[in-house]
């Protein structure tokens, strides 16, 4: 198991109060997972509240970057000690 | 100024660079010498910039390079006015809705500054015509509204070997970096442009009235770094502004 840091931005630290926590977990599913199951219902009740009607996990609308890479671009999801999992809205205002 | 550029048949903005080459600064920008000096004052005249939408933040950006005194300002937006852009986009009045914004911001260079040279598009920029729009431009500055669109652009740019000015928002936050041609860039962020999200959550939550000029004005101290060489552009790292919290983050991006 490696420890990895998940880091919160924006609104989503807004919603759930929280700046960052630690994870141990093998691989990215693994962490994904935890993720989704200590602030996923947290999360959408904060947003339902707000008017803003979400569907999936986390991982399907949130922009979520491990060490500063879209997960969407990565090649493998092993992790190791110390990783940083970014996770926070989509934003594309202007 | 202006009656020497007459007098003499050439450009007003000809006329600004020759007098800050000789050491005597046009009373508009005396308070731009103390940070960029006499010497980044003339480059910016001498830059062009492309702006590529005209709302939130591309009208201030604009309100903005016209006073820092941008020489040549490409605007490109084919939308109009609507009502409920008053809130936040500088350039919508009461009296211009259903009006091109692009017009109207031209128009309010001019106001500002009649040296400063304009070209309007009228045009959507795509994939298909980038390289028609932003032709000439050193810096290209994200005024837009739309993943698919900052895609395309930041091709144009790679294309081009232009750096590219992103920035977004959505309610109380916003998002900025410079991108060179040589950077990772939105793909960090986002994936691949086959995979973007298709809205963000401003959407739902809108956008109040000083988030957009919060990030646009930060964008545009961008485009001064840039173009003068001043200080160091926020590249390979993305700066998320939440002004609720009143924290800034800086995510280093990896690609």
């Amino acid at each position: 198991m490696s420890p990895i840091t998940v880091r919160f931005y924006s609104l989503w630290r807004q919603y759930l109060g929280i700046d960052s926590i630690s994870l141990d977990a093998d691989n990215l599913e693994e962490a994904l997972a935890q993720v989704e199951e200590k602030f996923g219902h947290r999360l959408r009740d904060q947003l339902k509240a707000d008017g803003i009607q979400v569907t999936g996990k986390i991982q399907d609308y949130s922009l979520m970057l491990l060490n500063g890479t879209s997960l969407r671009c990565l090649k493998q999801t092993d992790l190791r000690d110390g990783d940083q999992l970014q996770i926070f809205p989509p934003a594309t205002g202007g | 100024m202006t009656s020497i550029a007459h007098t003499e048949g050439i450009s007003a903005i000809d006329v600004q660079i020759a007098s800050l080459k000789q050491g005597i600064i046009p009373w508009r920008y005396l308070r731009n010498i103390g940070t960029i000096g006499l010497d980044g004052q003339i480059k910016l005249l001498q830059s062009t910039v492309a702006v590529v939408g005209a709302g939130g933040l591309g009208g201030t950006i604009i309100e903005l390079l016209a006073r820092q005194g941008t020489g040549h300002i490409i605007i490109i937006d084919n939308d109009r006015f609507a009502e409920q852009n008053l809130n936040r986009q500088l350039m919508s009045t009461e009296q211009n809705l259903d009006e091109y914004k692009a017009i109207i911001a031209t128009r309010r260079v001019k106001e500002i500054n009649s040296a400063i040279a304009v070209t309007t598009f009228l045009e959507r920029l795509t994939t298909e015509n980038a390289a028609k729009l932003l032709k000439n431009a050193q810096v290209v500055v994200d005024g837009l509204d739309n993943l698919p669109s900052r895609f395309a652009v930041e091709e144009a740019c790679r294309g081009r070997g232009i750096p590219y000015v992103y920035g977004t928002i959505a309610g109380f936050s916003g998002q900025l970096m410079t991108i060179y041609p040589e950077d990772a860039g939105l793909s960090c962020i986002y994936g691949s442009s086959d995979s973007l999200p298709e809205q963000g959550i401003e959407v739902k939550i809108g956008n109040p009235s000083a988030t957009p000029a919060i990030i646009a004005a930060w964008q545009v101290q961008e485009i001064v770094k840039i173009i003068t060489g001043i200080g160091k552009p926020i590249r390979n790292h993305l700066l998320i502004l939440d002004t609720i919290e009143g924290i800034a983050d800086r995510i280093e991006l990896s690609g």
